[in-house]
This record gives C-alpha cells, structure tokens and sequence, in this order.
C-alpha cells in the first residue's frame, strides 16, 4: 500500500473516532450537575431564562446535540460561556502556542538527554554508571510535578534569586516550567532508550555489524540506536499529545497561559463550549501524532509495512 | 519501597510549608520594621500586583466578581467616586448633586468638559442609557437588582414594564441627570459608584456587540485605559490623559497580572515581581508566618462565613434543633485555635463596619442551653435524632477542617452524628439551590456600605435564601426599613430583623472575613477598606520611601465628611 492511500485511509478512519468523542463528552458535559450560569449569588430568573435563550440552551437536548455537531463539523464552537467576549476558537489560537513551545522545549531536552542517558546505561549494562543513571531516572519519574515545581522555586527563584519565581515574560521565564514539566519524560525516555537498547545489542545483525570490523561507536550509533529507540518513538506519540497539550500542574505553578488550565476550569465551571473545544482539539492533535508516529515508525524499521 | 518515598514528600511538603519561616531574616533592630522579601523598586511609576483569577467580563452590565470590578472601576468612573480609605462617594463624574426632602428624587450634575477615551464628551444620557442596559432583560445582567430603587426599574427588568421611558431615569440635558427612587435609598450614593453602574459607551456598545471591551475597541472614562490584555496572563493600563483628574493620577502604568496559583502568588510578592497581593491572593496558611512583617495589613472585611441549615428537611424544621445546632458551635475555638486567629468568631449575620448600625447580641456557645433546645425540640441527649444528617462543602482544605470541627462539636455536646459531604463549586452550588441538602457551608460579601446588603437575602423567596425559611415578621421589617428615612429608627428596625433572623433562622454564623494583604513599601495610597476596594487612581510609587511615610498620607482632593465618619476613619488608622 503507497503511503498516500494509507493516509487517506486513516484520516478518514478519524471521522467517526471524533464524532464518537464528541458524543460522548457532549453528554457527559450536559449530565454533570449544574449549569454554566450560577453562581454563590442569584442570578434572578429573568436573566437566567434569557441567558438560556441566547446560547440555545432551552431547546432540547438533541436539538443541541445536533447544532453542536453541525456547527463543530465547521470548527465553530462558539463563544465560551464563561468568557462571552471571546470565541472558543480564538482562546485555542491564543493559548495554544504557549503549550506548544513550553511543551516543545521539554520534549527536546526530554529526548536530547534522555536518549543518550539510557544508550550509556544500556552499553554500559550494570556498571554503576548504569545503576546510578538509572536510580536517578527513577527518581525523576518518581517525584511529581507539583512537588519539583515549588522545589525549584524555592531554590532558584526565591534563595538564589537567579530566575523568576513565575509567569511567561522573557527567555528566563521559560527554564523552570521546563525543567519541571521535562525531568519525568528526560526519565522515562531514559529507561525506554536503555531497555529498547539492551535487546537490539544481543542481536545477531549486531555481531555482525562487529563481525565486520564497524567502530563501536557506528555499531551503537547508527544501527543498534536504530531499532532500539522504537520504544521511544512509539512511546512519543502520546506523549507529545499530553506535553503540548499542556500540563495544568506547571501551568499553574509558573502561571502559564497555556491550554492546560482552560480545559480544567472549564470542566469546573461547566464551560460547555470551551471543554468540547477543547476536547475535540486535544483528539484531533491525538490522533494525527499517532499517524505521525505510524509513519515514522517505516522509516525506522524496514520491516514493518504500512496497512 | 513505598513508605520511604511517602516520608520524603511529606518532609518535602512540610518544608515548603514553613519556607516563610525558615527564611525569616534576623532583624539586628527589633524596632526597625522587617519587610518580606525583596524591597527593589519597580522600574518607573508602575504598580504590578495580582489581579486575582481571570475576570469573566470586565464590561460593568456584566461583570460579577471582584477581579471583574477591579478591571472595570480602573476604566470607567462612575457619578460617585470612593474616597480610597473611607469608601465614601465623593463627587467623581458627577461634580455635585442635590437630593429631594422625600429623599426620592436624586439629580446629578456632570462636571463639565468631561470625556470618553474617543474624544466624545460624558453625557447624562451616556448615564440613563448605561443604566437602561444594565436593566434590559436582554442584556443579562446579574446585578440588574442594584438599580430597583428606581421607579419602575424592576418591572422593566422583568419585562412587564416594555418602555423605557417608564423608568425614572431622564437627562433634560447634557449634564443633568435627574432620578427618582421609589423608596428612599439612604445608600444610593454608594450604588452610584458600584461597577454595575459605570457608564458604559454606546457608540461602541453598539457597533461592537459583546466584543467592544477587547483591547482594540474598548473606550473608557476612568482614570486608565487598557493597553495589553492576555487571557490567564495580564492586564496592562496605562495612565488617561484625558482623565479629568489626570493631574493627580501618579501611575504612568498598572499591570494586573491574573494569577489564580496562591502559592505563586506569593512567591511573586516575595520576589519583587509584584508589589501588591491583594487579601485572598496569599494562603491563609502563612498568614502566621508573615504577620511579623510590616508589609502585611490586616483588617475587617465585610463578609461572613456561615453554615445555612435548610428548614424543609427534619429534623431542621425544628427551629428548637436549629437553635441547639447554633448554640453548641463553638466560633472561638474554631478562630483562635484552628484557623490560628486569622479571622475573627463571629456571632452576628450582619458583619461589622456599617457607619451608625449596631449589632444585635450574637450568638455565643452555649453547650448548656444547646442541650435543652434539643430536648425541647424531642432529642434529650442526641436519643432519637435522625441519622444520616449530613454537612454538605464545597472542597476546599479549610472548609473541610471547620466541617470536622463543628462536627465533632455537635457529637460532642449534643451526642448527634452528622456525617460531611464534599462536591466541587458546580455541583454544590446546584445541591444548595435546589434545598438537597440539610446543613451547607456558606458566605456572603457585602456590596455597598448597608445591612441591607446582608439582611435582604433572608426576605421569604429571595434568589439569595437558599434555605426555604421565610417569616412574615422578618419580611415586614425589612420592607419597613425600606421606608424608613430616619437613619437611626431604620436601623433599629434593621437590627430587629437580624435579632429574629439570628433567634429562628437558618443561619449559623462562624467567623468574620478578613482582609490580609502584601503591600510593598514603597507602594503609597492602599488603604484598609472594609469592602476590599481599592481605588488606584492616587496610588503612588514613593522612590524615598526609607525616609519614612509622607506628611499628607492621601492625595485625594478635600471632601465634606460627616463628623461621624472622619472619627471612624481616625480610629481605624490609629488601630492600623
């Protein structure tokens, strides 16, 4: 099968995925108890009924269910209900970028130490430089987000003074959100890397590729790292959805104006607009990588086939 | 394997915890006054501090909460203006305004040469029309109700009223507004300068739709205008030149950042980032800890904490268990000992604070008579109450602390067992307007400087009841108060009404809010006020603040004060 025909395959496969997410959150959402328009203080009847009418919640429930779909079907969610001057649209534009180079940086230090972490630990299988990496990627997987944040705080920001303690101004401001949101990946990666690694090493294509003379360094470097970062690759898929989708812990933590909060707060505050905005993206974003990665993966390994 | 690692996040926790006090710096002087962290100046005449969460609307007809009134009140100013320690209107657009005998019939003077962001001039009609949308049922609004003194504004919001022209509000011309009330209002003054009725631009209103408050559209008449706005991030104001009272606006520039994170909020005062933190923006949990410091102002805020008991479900129907109920809640020990004297025991509804209104006796802990109301409402003892009975919260660390305290308070002098139920913000809210629920965590924050504020939400049927109670009696006096223009008979009315609501109600009261602050030294004009509202219009940057406070603590112009009023103000700063 050429790789266009697989593509146009998949991509249509992802219609009734989506929908079937769409559904599912569209009631979901509409079954929590409450409603978008209350509040500690009345909101008096009538402008509750009128707000009702404005957004179409009135009618019935399918009616709307059908005006959702139609309308998503174009990408137009409509405004948020609990911020009614903006259009779901336009907050995913705004906030989106945000994740995505807060996420982008954390994947990429994520891979650029991870990989070679667990490519010496594999080579070096149990020596102590092997243990000791592979102890303190248990730690890094170990130690949640909400407590390595405040740490690093606590130390670079408020001790040392050398970084801010938080918000999104300036290349500064960048470094520990990162670090935060990176170290439990640069750790996982790490094991994955090793693990793929140690198995590709007692290959036969292996010993020959040492039978015939190839420096150690070819032999790690450009055939075992080959197949061994498989794991890592397919372990990126979903791994890249979730880091740029934007992680709601550091966001908060550094006051970041990713998507991460959004999609929480609005589940809280029974936004329906903006969670099945948001929800459809993060499914949309989802699915694509997965493709992505499929594909990937024939550039990889020549054995595996497109189907 | 697993306890080790439990261990060193609960010691990582604890540290964090108490990483105010172990960085407390040792003061070679005792006398010297310490500040919390760094003390740098900000680069210019610019104020940073934490706006709050992210306001749903900064439009005034719509906004609902404090960081949405912050926002607005920067940009539009309404005829009234808040005197920034006392909170009394002082003239503002309106340059002076005279009152009917009967006390119904307000007409403004609009100072002349004032102007909107676009060069337009403030009109009255620029008011009438504002104030017609704010009660246009299409235009939603939540706080159309502050306007319902006015003849015939609540059948117009209700839609049973369709002309306009029907309410009281005229502009013969452009700079007089004349309006007349139903009743006398003795705080309508107040109302004038509550966000909800800012003036709004029409122009713009109109040719943008609910988009016109964006950055590239909006048009104001306040003493900022709004530069830079990013979602979840910040808000930039800059100063407005075309302000009436520009000359007395010291800050080239505002910026609000909106920051829900307590903890981060806190760390950003700390290191310099932001020079203010306002109350509620900091964990109460460290208020211990930077109580030491001189940059933490703590004071009064007109709110009350309180459990409301729904009186449709028994055994709550009983007003002999509720009063059993309320006396066995002991509200010191939950001030002092668990929330560390952070807030104050309160027995009252009606919070403190209101210019000439007393309180009646509140409710104080009483295990003996607790005991006797059960046994006269068929419980002696605990013998027979019904099971299941439960504390409904909404989560939240503390709530859940004070829940298990009153639980075992009642366990313990009334041998009753309640058990605690916790939802999330949405789902509670539903459960306590529904009435499903038997005794709920509650709050209410005052609005403008009257015990109405407070004691209108217990009036039989109101939005605000949430506990099904209602008495004819309570209902009478409220209205009668509402008629009432002596100022001191209508509080003793008042004060009835809040005795009855305290001795058969469905409220117990906790504790009474408080402000606690982070204001940077250098940072002058921040006044304590017991509404939380902080104009910043004469706020300043003082750059020789070591030299010690100036002579003339306020810039704001003079203004006619009542005696009674100016005595308070010098009471508070002496407390201060």
């Amino acid at each position: 099968m050429n790789v266009a025909t697989f593509l146009l395959r998949r991509l249509l496969i992802m219609i009734p995925t989506l929908w079937v997410i769409a559904t599912l959150t569209f009631f979901l959402v509409h079954a929590a108890p409450g409603g978008p328009f209350q509040a500690e203080r009345d909101i008096p009847a009538a402008a509750k009924a009128q707000l009702m009418k404005t957004y179409g919640l009135d009618r019935p429930l399918h009616e709307q269910y059908v005006s959702f779909l139609t309308h998503a079907a174009r990408l137009d969610f409509g405004p948020s209900y609990k911020f009614p001057q903006r259009q779901v649209r336009e907050i995913i534009a705004e906030a989106f970028p945000v994740s995505l180079e807060l996420g982008g940086w954390a994947l990429l230090i994520a891979i650029l130490i991870g990989v070679p972490i667990g490519v010496i630990a594999a080579v070096r299988q149990n020596s102590s430089l092997d243990y000791a990496a592979m102890a303190t990627a248990l730690a890094g997987v170990s130690v949640p987000n909400f407590v390595l944040g405040p740490v690093l705080v606590l130390g670079l920001a408020l001790t040392l003074f050398v970084l801010p303690p938080a918000l999104w101004e300036g290349p500064q401001s960048r470094i520990l959100p990162v670090l935060t949101l990176s170290t439990a990946y640069v750790a996982y990666i790490a094991r994955l890397t090793r693990g793929g690694m140690l198995e590709v090493l007692g290959q036969d294509y292996i010993r020959t590729a040492r039978a015939k003379g190839l420096p150690e360094s070819r032999v790690v470097g450009k055939h075992a790292l080959r197949l061994g970062i498989l794991p890592v690759v397919s372990y990126l898929g979903p791994a890249t959805a979730r880091v740029i989708m934007g992680s709601v812990v550091v966001e908060s933590i550094f006051s970041v104006p990713g998507l991460g909060r959004y999609l929480v707060n609005a589940a809280f505050n029974r936004d329906y607009t903006l969670v099945l905005g948001l929800v459809l993206f993060y499914a949309s974003f989802l699915l694509l990588l997965n493709l992505a990665i499929d594909v990937a993966y024939t550039r990889l390994d020549p054995r595996v086939e497109l189907a | 394997m697993k306890l080790p690692r439990v261990l060193g996040l609960a010691a990582l926790a604890s540290l964090l915890a108490c990483a105010p006090a172990a960085r407390r710096p040792v003061a070679a002087n005792a006398s010297a006054p310490r500040w919390f962290g760094s003390t740098a100046l900000p680069p210019g005449n610019v104020l940073r501090f934490n706006l709050g969460a992210e306001p749903e609307t900064y439009d005034p007809d719509l906004a609902v909460g404090q960081p949405d009134g912050r926002v607005a009140r920067m940009l539009f100013e309404g005829l009234t203006r808040e005197d920034p320690q006392t909170l009394e209107p002082l003239p503002g657009e309106a340059y002076r305004w005279e009152i009917s005998g009967d006390g119904r019939t307000y007409t403004f003077h609009l100072r002349p040469g004032i102007r909107w962001t676009d060069g337009r001039p403030v009109t009255a009609e620029d008011f009438r029309w504002s104030w017609i949308r704010l009660l246009e049922p299409k235009t939603t609004s939540r706080y159309a109700s502050f306007l319902f003194a006015v003849t015939n504004a609540e059948a117009f919001n209700k839609g049973d009223v369709k002309d306009e022209r029907a309410v009281g509000l005229a502009a013969p011309d452009d700079s007089t507004l004349i309006v007349r009330l139903d009743q006398p209002v003795p705080y309508f003054l107040y109302l004038c300068q509550f966000y909800s009725c800012l003036p709004v631009p029409r122009r713009t209103v109109e040719r943008f739709g609910n988009r016109w408050t964006l950055p590239a559209n909006i048009v104001g008449n306040g003493a900022f205008t709004l530069t830079y706005w990013r979602q979840n991030n910040r808000f930039e104001f800059a100063k407005n030149p075309a302000y009436w009272d520009a000359a007395s606006v010291h800050l080239d520039r505002v910026v609000g950042y909106t920051i829900d994170d307590l903890n981060t909020s806190f760390n950003l005062y700390k290191a310099g980032v932001i020079d203010w933190c306002p109350s509620g923006y900091f964990p109460s949990s460290f208020i211990p800890y930077v109580r030491g410091y001189a940059d933490y102002h703590h004071g009064d805020y007109q709110g009350v904490y309180f459990y409301t008991m729904c009186v449709k479900r028994p055994p709550i129907d009983n007003v002999w268990v509720r009063r059993a109920l309320n006396a066995a809640v002991d509200r010191e020990a939950i001030a002092q000992d668990l929330l560390k004297g952070s807030r104050r025991a309160w027995g009252d509804f009606v919070p403190t604070g209101y210019p000439g209104y007393e309180n009646p006796p509140g409710l104080r802990f009483d295990p003996a008579y607790a005991r006797q109301c059960l046994t006269r409402a068929g419980y002696p003892g605990g013998k027979g109450f019904p099971r299941g009975i439960s504390i409904l919260i909404n989560t939240s660390e503390d709530n859940r602390r004070i829940a298990e305290a009153v639980q075992a308070m009642w366990k313990r002098e009334l041998g009753i067992d309640v058990a605690i139920q916790n939802e999330e913000w949405g789902s509670y809210l539903q459960t306590v307007t529904a009435l499903k629920y038997d005794v709920a965590r509650r709050s209410w924050l005052g609005d403008y400087l009257d015990p109405n504020t407070f004691l209108a939400c217990y009036v039989t049927g109101d939005g605000n009841n949430r506990s099904g109670w209602g008495d004819p009696r309570y209902d009478a006096m409220i209205r009668a108060a509402a008629k009432e223009l002596d100022a001191k008979r209508r509080f003793a009315i008042l004060r009835g009404a809040e005795a009855l609501l305290l001795a058969d109600g469905p409220v117990i009261p906790v504790y009474h809010y408080s402000t606690n602050e982070l204001v940077k030294p250098y940072v002058r004009g921040i006044y304590q006020t017991p509404l939380d509202v902080h104009p910043l219009t004469h706020v300043w940057i003082d750059r020789d603040w070591r030299r010690g406070p100036p002579p003339v603590a306020s810039a704001s112009p003079p203004a006619p004060r009542s005696k009674a009023i100016t005595r308070r103000a010098a009471a508070r700063e002496k407390v201060r």
